[in-house]
């Protein structure tokens, strides 16, 4: 199996540098005096006023650039179980984004907006790396998105909580046995805290339990060189992770006492100070000071271990796609706007600094890790522009920081994966809620379920 | 305007209508108040045919058809039913519908009953005591969900455990536990509904005529004899429906399972409507039409034979 | 004709709602218990009863015991409510039954209404309540009146039709329902996100045709008579002679009419997903995980005033209705 990140990570290093000097000349295209509106996902619902001030200060700038151009913007938040009533809805913004578990199905299905065109318009277009854009390619090479912000799964911690506890918040755990540990500590000397918890319900029960069996060496689904995928969560590592969960559920009851945690209920037990560890996305503390009201001063970030052959770190991301309803007008629009918000941030010093100082005037973390789209050069040379502006305590996040890159990074599964995750959250919540769940025959009722919907090709 | 009233007239005394039929043409249907007939019944045709009619027929044609909305929809006979019983979650939805309706009425049949028995007698206030009663049906639903999911926090410092705490016993795991969070919907429910079911009884006990009471004392019935003999057999019918319409109810339970639990823990509180949700819009790929009106069709067959029952039950009830 | 003996027959007709029946019959009760020439002074326990001390005094002391109950269950978690709503989240999360250890905190009400912004789905669900209201009155009054009072010859099989659907779950009609807003027949614009997507499902309401084409045959002939002599045709005879007399069945219909908008969560879930156009019940529970504990019970606690402010209301309207209905009679 072959990693598009690894690939593109290989590959980024002459491609950041052309794109860097392509970034610098690009300009608002060939401007039409054609008026368009177009409405583009902002933030996540409920985000602070401040991070609803930092965006619409980007907002403005760009329509100030494109004044032919009007910006609607939209709450948004790419949820599984939501994302298709939205879809079958008409009620998807112009703008928004997907994962990259996601964007290959829906492409083919011919739910995303083809923008090869569009994105050909760009000064550094021809430049693209194929594998960087494999995620929103379909075979014959046409564009349907761009991928952004890739994320590497990490552990956050609360180093309040940590100092509370009587542990040293500069020295997290690093293996599995310290995480259990330390989360007895935690869960004996801070009443009401969870020590180590991991989310459980609407499909990130099993994105976490991916997770923490690739960092185990083990995979969910695995597919031959005839391209047959095979589905088997019924293996030793998914085993060792979820026997992980229950030692600390149940031999040391350090993971609190709410188990039906979704991706926002984390964040926010989280930010209550209710959770002390959990495995998460690495840039998750921007959501965190959005709307947790989380301080970067509290926050760290590490690794989770890695044991065994073939561990590695669970990575995702995300793909800014354009609405299939769009108009030709709107889409050109779309894609300026995805090039101005989620690409040149990346690419083009100027633009950088500029949204680095949007993000900080409005108290926003500027600095928050996240996988590089290129290499670590490149994002080390983005780091070096945004230095000034940065406003999180950057040796906090230096114990994930300081080893992400020598790390092995592998994809999500990819077959049916919003239903592998499904069916994996009923086996993470009977782990944590039931002393006596039986593992095997659960895994291997999540096997044969989802075989048969990989095999029927839907 | 004679024309009118004559119709109206007419109409009003239900003339026989073959007495019109002869001289029938588009002048005099419109004369004879045809077209006045039609433009009051448009809004009920237009609105009963788009949104009730249509889509009613609409869900039984997808039950055997597959449809994504962007292919055509080709017909594939029962695949979708066989699909439904195949998936092991509807064997775990039905039971858990069952349950949930089987404690709903453990929890919530005899306890208004009493409470009604009980509160008919009040002498004063007997407002103040069926406003009490019907407090928790006026706050909406969702809310209601909301707050109790809160009361419902599992750590020791959630707001029932520190009541149980106050009387000495151990924090309850509540909804973060396969074995209780069913009931603790059903608790959640049943407070939520039991007003409303009060006032049923409370209607029907006032409607019991008092004549069977005296005519019970004369016999020298005591006041147990009399709730036995008298109020009971008179609530007869009224006990039986509201049985049938709480099961009909509690057989499309949606709100507590998806907002406490979202079916879990462990799928333990995945009910049949939250499935044909499922089925229909948390498919992250493109809902799954068929099997959702399938499934809708099913439990619709279900309610159909319990509608019967209580169509046959009402009807012996009201030739009485 | 009075409401209460109207509404009485209803208990005994097949609701689709499980919501409206209780209600019907509570305004029977009332409409019955205001009447003193009811039974309301004889139950269960006969005068006779009451004078043993022994009946009177378990009677009473059951009541009592009823009455405590009654409140700490129908009212209890309301109040905990109210508290929580100005209660510090701190407060709340460490001690939830303490009675503002550390005092009361305000800002809560106005940081739920204008930061989180809960004014805007307030007056999103007024507006979705007025709609439905209006467009369920404006069928089932022409529907009834069609089929009640002009009575065409196919009037018994769109009767028929209508009454049929009553033994329809509301379940088979999600998923097509939706897909027909998706696609509404003739317009060519998908409804989803507006609200006509809530009022036209709201007002294909068959338990509102059976209410008013119940209560309009059983108006009395003779007011027709006396109008048609006047020179009245159909539009006047319906606008003003029976209208004004279906009051009380109109007042019912609202009641139920405003209700089920302020309850209803999947069907607006499922057709309204702007934040913009959310009625309360949609828009709660996606701020539950999203914004601060204090706030959030805040923003409940002022979900929750209206309907009860609103139920107050509804005992006058019920009594005023029930007069109404006696001066038909009369």
């Amino acid at each position: 199996m072959k990693s598009p990140i690894k690939v593109l990570l290989a590959s980024a290093g002459a491609l950041a540098t052309v794109i860097t000097f392509a970034g610098c000349s690009a300009s608002p295209g060939a401007a039409s005096n054609e008026k368009v509106s177009i409405t583009v996902a902002s933030l996540i619902p409920g985000s602070s006023k401040e991070a609803f001030a930092a965006f619409n200060a980007r907002v403005k700038e760009f329509e100030k650039a494109n004044p032919n151009i009007t910006l609607k913007t939209e709450e948004y938040q790419w949820t599984g179980p939501t994302f298709s009533t939205q879809l079958a809805g008409g009620t998807l913004p112009d703008v928004f984004n997907v994962p990259f578990t996601d964007s290959k199905t829906l492409l083919q299905n011919g739910q995303l907006a083809d923008i090869t065109s569009e994105v050909k318009a760009l000064p550094y277009a021809s430049k693209f790396n194929k594998n960087v854009l494999s995620v929103a390619e379909d075979s014959s090479g046409k564009i349907y998105g761009l991928p952004y912000g890739p994320y590497a799964m990490g552990l956050s911690y609360n180093r309040a909580i940590f100092e509370k506890a009587g542990l040293d918040p500069n020295k997290p755990p690093t293996t599995w046995d310290e995480i259990r540990a330390d989360a007895k500590i935690i869960s004996e000397k801070v009443p009401g805290v969870a020590g180590y918890m991991q989310m459980t319900s609407k499909n990130t029960g099993g994105w976490e339990l991916a997770t923490t069996t690739y960092a185990r060496g083990g995979r969910l689904e695995t597919t031959d060189s005839s391209g047959k995928t095979t589905v088997k969560t019924d293996n030793p590592q998914t085993k060792a992770a979820l026997q992980f969960l229950k030692d600390v559920r149940w031999t040391d009851n350090s993971a609190g006492s709410n188990f039906l945690l979704d991706w926002s209920g984390m964040n926010q037990a989280f930010g209550a100070g209710q959770v002390a560890m959990y495995p998460s996305g690495s840039d998750v503390l921007t959501s965190l000071v959005q709307t947790d009201n989380v301080s970067p001063k509290d926050y760290g970030l590490t690794t989770l271990p890695l044991t065994g052959t073939g561990a590695g770190v669970l990575s995702g991301g995300n793909v800014a796609a354009v609405s299939v309803k769009s108009t030709a007008a709107q889409k050109a629009a779309a894609v300026k706007w995805i090039d101005f918000y989620y690409i040149q941030q990346l690419v083009d010093k100027t633009q950088t600094v500029a949204a680095a100082k949007v993000l900080a005037a409005s108290n926003q973390p500027v600095g928050v890790p996240t996988l590089p789209v290129f290499d670590q050069a490149t994002y080390d040379q983005q780091q070096q522009w945004i230095k000034s502006e940065v406003n999180i305590p950057l040796s906090n996040v230096a114990p994930f920081t300081s080893k992400i890159f020598s790390s092995p990074i592998v994809p999500e599964p990819n077959k049916n994966t919003q239903e592998l995750y499904g069916a994996l959250d009923a086996v993470v919540q009977a782990v944590l809620t039931d002393k006596n769940a039986d593992v095997d025959t659960l895994l291997k009722g999540v096997d044969s379920q989802i075989q048969a919907l990989v095999d029927a090709g839907n | 305007m004679t024309t009118l009233e004559r119709r109206t007239e007419g109409q009003l005394e239900r003339r026989p209508d073959g007495q019109r039929r002869h001289r029938y043409s588009p002048v005099t249907w419109v004369r004879g108040g045809g077209l006045t007939n039609l433009v009051f019944l448009l809004p009920l045709l237009i609105v009963f045919g788009v949104f009730s009619w249509t889509p009613i027929v609409e869900a039984v044609v997808m039950s055997v058809q597959h449809t994504n909305l962007v292919t055509p929809a080709t017909f594939v006979g029962v695949n979708n039913f066989v699909q439904v019983f195949k998936d092991p979650l509807f064997w775990t939805a039905v039971r858990n519908t069952g349950l949930f309706a089987l404690l709903a009425l453990i929890f919530g049949y005899p306890l208004p009953l009493i409470l009604a028995v009980l509160m008919s007698e009040v002498r004063k206030a007997k407002g103040l005591f069926s406003a009490l009663a019907y407090l928790p049906v006026v706050v909406p639903p969702v809310v209601a969900v909301l707050l109790w999911k809160f009361f419902y926090d599992a750590s020791p410092t959630g707001v029932f455990n520190t009541v149980l705490h106050w009387v000495g016993i151990a924090p309850q795991p509540w909804i973060q536990n396969a074995t209780s969070a069913m009931p603790s919907l059903v608790l959640e429910a049943t407070w939520a509904a039991a007003g409303g079911t009060i006032i049923i009884y409370l209607a029907a006990l006032t409607g019991v005529a008092p004549e069977l009471y005296d005519a019970a004392e004369v016999d020298g019935s005591s006041i147990w004899q009399k709730i036995w003999h008298v109020t009971l057999p008179q609530l007869r019918g009224v006990l039986l429906v509201t049985l049938i319409l709480q099961i009909i109810g509690t057989s499309q339970v949606f709100l507590e399972p998806f907002l406490f639990t979202n079916g879990g823990p462990a799928n333990a509180t995945v009910t049949i409507l939250q499935l044909i949700y499922r089925y229909a819009f948390e498919n992250s790929l493109g809902g799954n039409y068929g099997a959702a009106t399938a499934l809708s069709i099913l439990l619709a067959l279900f309610l159909a034979i319990l509608s019967f029952v209580y169509f046959r039950i009402t009807k012996s009830w009201s030739d009485n | 004709m009075t409401t209460g003996a109207l509404t009485s027959e209803l208990v005994a007709d097949p609701g689709p709602e499980r919501a409206a029946p209780p209600t019907a019959t509570r305004q029977a009760k009332r409409g019955k218990s205001r009447s003193p020439e009811d039974s309301a002074d004889r139950g269960i326990v006969s005068a006779n009863d009451w004078r043993r001390p022994r009946i009177k005094w378990t009677w009473r002391v059951s009541h009592g015991i009823l009455l405590v109950l009654l409140i700490i269950v129908g009212l209890g978690p309301l109040l905990w409510l109210a508290k929580s709503a100005i209660t510090p989240t701190v407060d709340t999360l460490q001690n939830p039954m303490a009675i503002f250890p550390h005092g009361v905190d305000w800002s809560t009400l106005s940081n739920a209404w204008n930061k989180v912004g809960i004014g805007v789905q307030f007056m999103n669900t007024l507006w979705i309540a007025v709609g439905s209201w209006f467009l369920q009155l404006l069928v089932a009054t022409t529907g009834g009146f069609a089929l009640a009072i002009l009575r065409p010859k196919y009037g018994k099989i769109i009767n028929a039709l209508v009454l049929s659907t009553l033994f329809v779950p509301a379940v088979v009609l999600l998923v097509p329902l939706y897909l027909t807003i998706l696609h509404p027949p003739l317009i060519n614009q998908s409804l989803i996100n507006t609200y006509w997507a809530v009022w036209l499902p709201a007002g294909a309401n068959a338990f509102n045709i059976l209410l008013v084409t119940r209560f309009f045959n059983n108006l009395p002939r003779e007011v027709f008579e006396a109008a048609k002599t006047d020179g009245a045709g159909p539009f006047r005879l319906f606008w003003s002679v029976v209208l004004p007399m279906s009051k009380p069945i109109l007042g019912v219909i609202s009641v139920f009419a405003i209700i089920n908008a302020w309850k209803d969560y999947l069907w607006p879930f499922l057709v309204l997903r702007d934040p913009g156009v959310q009625p309360l019940s949609v828009r709660l529970p996606s701020l539950q995980q999203a914004i601060q504990l204090d706030v959030y019970l805040a923003a409940l606690a002022i979900s929750t005033l209206i309907p009860v402010v609103l139920f107050l209301i509804f005992q006058g309207m019920f009594l005023r209705s029930a007069g109404l209905g006696g001066a038909v009679k009369g």
